[in-house]
């Protein structure tokens, strides 16, 4: 990298680097791809504005808390408590949108609260060295309970243009999500974001080269937090209300979307693209076995020979070689 | 009763829609959502939450029961499950796909009170009959709900429970998850019952999912720290049959206890002599539901909301119903017999 002294070699460069991160992730794609074709034929609906609206509107929370899981995993960090702290953003929006502070004041207590909380969360397992795991699941207790504190049971409201806007017709989430990819994208430009992958592959090391290692994890932590309760707000949205448990599933197929994505559980390997395609898959499987006519009992079968295989595949490549 | 509906066909006709049914009868108004360009034989979509649990799976087994029914009668050539694993985000997307799919009714049972009212006002204004049984969505965009009444529930239990020991005393309450609209609704209808005799002493209260492991070692716990309990309001599923374990196992008396038709906790009842009472979320809701949607679809009115009343087991018929235990699963729910007319009498009531 060093040796890499003028621009255009960097930007040529660029590519072929970018081309061996895909290695490991291919075989996920290829298998993502054939799945959205064979949607594609099963649904023509999916072409359409709405149908394509709703397709992605069903992956949206699902991609970000892949993404908000696979960030942690990155820096060599865990979280067991994505699911309670979306359901945590999704009460909190149903709650406040809908009163005095408007949807600005709202979308800010589900930011902060979400910053908050992962910063917390990212400061007590960096600073006092503690597991991951473990601060996580303890965590996932208290702000499931303050889910349930604050909306005792399902209710509250979302201004319906909001529902409209977010989940209506139109591919808004599609374009969130590409908004917040090239988001993500700049951070992995600016030196905290240089730094979440060093730090996740072998943090002595990169100390010792002078990376901030434990911001760089601290961070990740704060940004995996506001992917978390973001991700609640949206489900506030679709669903046009809150509920206290609605997140629970999330914490479990985040982490299976980021590992079917690449995302090593040692840190430092795996991309953020495969864990969208992680996500997308496991959304996208769903919807493709309703339409092939799938008994729930074979689609449990097939769900776990699919992601075995798509996990596999590059496995066997490797021991080939 | 004949204005209104001259004015509902008035703007069915102006919508352009088929208004053939009701001609013949008297001007019988269609049913919410139903737009009446669906024929026979229709194709039924059962969003089901969650498909492990026994209850779930004797609730599947009436629901198949009645399409068969249907199917031979003509009026059904198609019955799609899905199963969202208990995720309500899941169900939401599985609705979705029942609608791009273009099933002519849905039946479910919701993951959240909330969550899935959105894509059900979606599919209600595509003319597909929607059919809401046990766990309702707040929403007036469906055909009919169906369900007991989970507060009547709470307060007949909480009323045996205090006569049972004499208007005072020291108990436990039992609850489903937190959470929950029905557990939470169950536990608020007990309230009137508990604040109108003080001399009841709530020891503690306990939050654990409908089963009897869960439900045995939370009261396990309690009974070490309470050496004196005089009696036990348990809300619902297996609870009932975990406590009654819980206390034999403890080698403590049993005391007066409610519950539900878990098997099991019917077998317990008689084994241990218990005095008892018991009520139940009958099974067959899900066959109704089917035959509900399908005479929406046929163009009968039916009511937005069908109240079932509560079957009550005590003492004097427990017989009848462990006569048929063989029946049903050994961890099943032995529910009250249904028939067709029942159904016809359920959606008369207004």
């Amino acid at each position: 990298m060093s040796t890499v002294s003028s621009a255009r070699p960097a930007v040529a460069l660029y590519w072929p680097v970018q081309a061996r991160r895909n290695i490991g992730v291919r075989s996920l794609f290829v298998v993502v791809l054939a799945f959205l074709i064979a949607y594609g034929f099963l649904f023509p609906g999916l072409f359409s504005a709405s149908g394509f609206a709703k397709f992605t509107q069903s992956w949206f929370p699902l991609a970000l808390v892949a993404m908000a899981q696979a960030i942690l995993m990155l820096t060599g960090g865990i979280s067991l408590a994505i699911g309670a702290t979306v359901s945590l953003g999704a009460v909190i929006a149903a709650t406040t949108m809908a009163g005095p502070l408007g949807v600005t004041g709202g979308a800010a207590a589900v930011a902060l609260t979400g910053l908050g909380i992962g910063a917390a969360t990212g400061f007590i397992v960096v600073r006092l060295r503690l597991p991951a795991i473990v601060v996580t699941l303890a965590g996932s207790f208290i702000i499931g309970g303050a889910a349930l504190l604050i909306l005792p049971r399902p209710g509250g409201a979302i201004p319906e243009w909001l529902s409209d806007l977010l989940a209506g017709d139109t591919p808004t989430a599609f374009v969130l999500l590409i908004v917040i990819v090239l988001l993500w994208k700049l951070y992995l430009a600016t030196p905290l974001g240089l730094s979440l992958y060093a730090a996740g592959e072998n943090p002595v090391g990169a100390y010792r080269s002078g990376v901030p290692v434990d911001a760089a994890r601290v961070a990740a932590y704060a940004i995996s937090g506001l992917l978390s309760t973001g991700a609640g707000l949206f489900v506030a949205a679709q669903t046009g209300s809150g509920d206290p448990v609605i997140g629970a599933a999330f914490t479990l197929n985040s982490i299976a979307a980021a590992v079917l994505g690449g995302i090593g559980f040692l840190g430092g390997q795996g991309t953020m693209r495969g864990a969208l395609a992680g996500s997308l898959l496991l959304s996208l499987m769903i919807s493709v076995m309703f339409f092939l006519g799938f008994t729930p009992v074979a689609q449990y079968v097939a769900q776990g020979l699919i992601i075995i295989g798509a996990v596999a595949i590059p496995q066997f490549r490797k021991v080939q070689q | 009763m004949m204005k209104p509906s001259f004015f509902a066909s008035a703007s069915a006709l102006c919508l352009g829609l088929v208004l053939a049914i009701g001609v013949g009868s008297e001007a019988n108004a269609a049913a919410k959502c139903i737009k009446g360009d669906r024929k026979a034989p229709y194709t039924i979509g059962w969003a089901n939450i969650y498909s492990v649990p026994t209850w779930m799976k004797q609730t599947q087994g009436t629901i198949e029961a009645e399409v068969e029914t249907l199917k031979k009668q003509g009026l059904v050539d198609k019955l799609v499950v899905t199963d969202a694993q208990g995720d309500a985000n899941v169900q939401i997307q599985q609705i979705q796909s029942m609608i791009d799919s273009d099933v002519d009714a849905i039946i479910l049972i919701a993951g959240s009170s909330t969550a899935p009212a959105r894509v059900i006002a979606d599919a209600c204004a595509k003319g597909i009959a929607i059919i809401n049984f046990d766990s309702l969505v707040d929403t007036d965009q469906v055909t009919a709900k169906v369900n007991t009444d989970s507060s009547q529930w709470g307060d007949q239990a909480a009323k045996f429970l205090i006569d049972a020991i004499g208007g005072k005393g020291k108990i436990l309450i039992l609850n489903g998850p937190a959470g929950v609209s029905v557990s939470d609704d169950r536990r608020k209808g007990a309230d009137a019952e508990l604040k109108a005799h003080p001399d009841v002493t709530v020891l503690a209260e306990t939050n654990t999912p409908y089963n009897v492991a869960p439900a045995q070692e939370a009261v396990t716990s309690l009974l070490f720290a309470n050496p004196e309990i005089d009696g036990i309001l348990s809300l619902g599923g297996a609870l009932s049959a975990g406590a009654v374990l819980a206390l034999d196992k403890q080698g403590r008396d049993q005391v007066p206890i409610t519950g539900e038709n878990a098997r099991q906790f019917l077998e317990l009842w008689k084994e241990k002599g218990l005095k008892s009472w018991a009520t139940m979320q009958p099974n067959w809701l899900g066959a109704f539901a089917a035959y509900t949607a399908v005479q929406a679809l046929e163009g009968k009115d039916v009511p937005a909301f069908v109240k079932i009343p509560l079957p009550v087991i005590d003492n004097s018929n427990i017989d009848e119903y462990l006569a048929r235990a063989k029946d049903f699963p050994a961890d099943g729910y032995i529910y009250s017999p249904y028939d067709e007319e029942l159904f016809k009498k359920l959606l008369a009531q207004k």
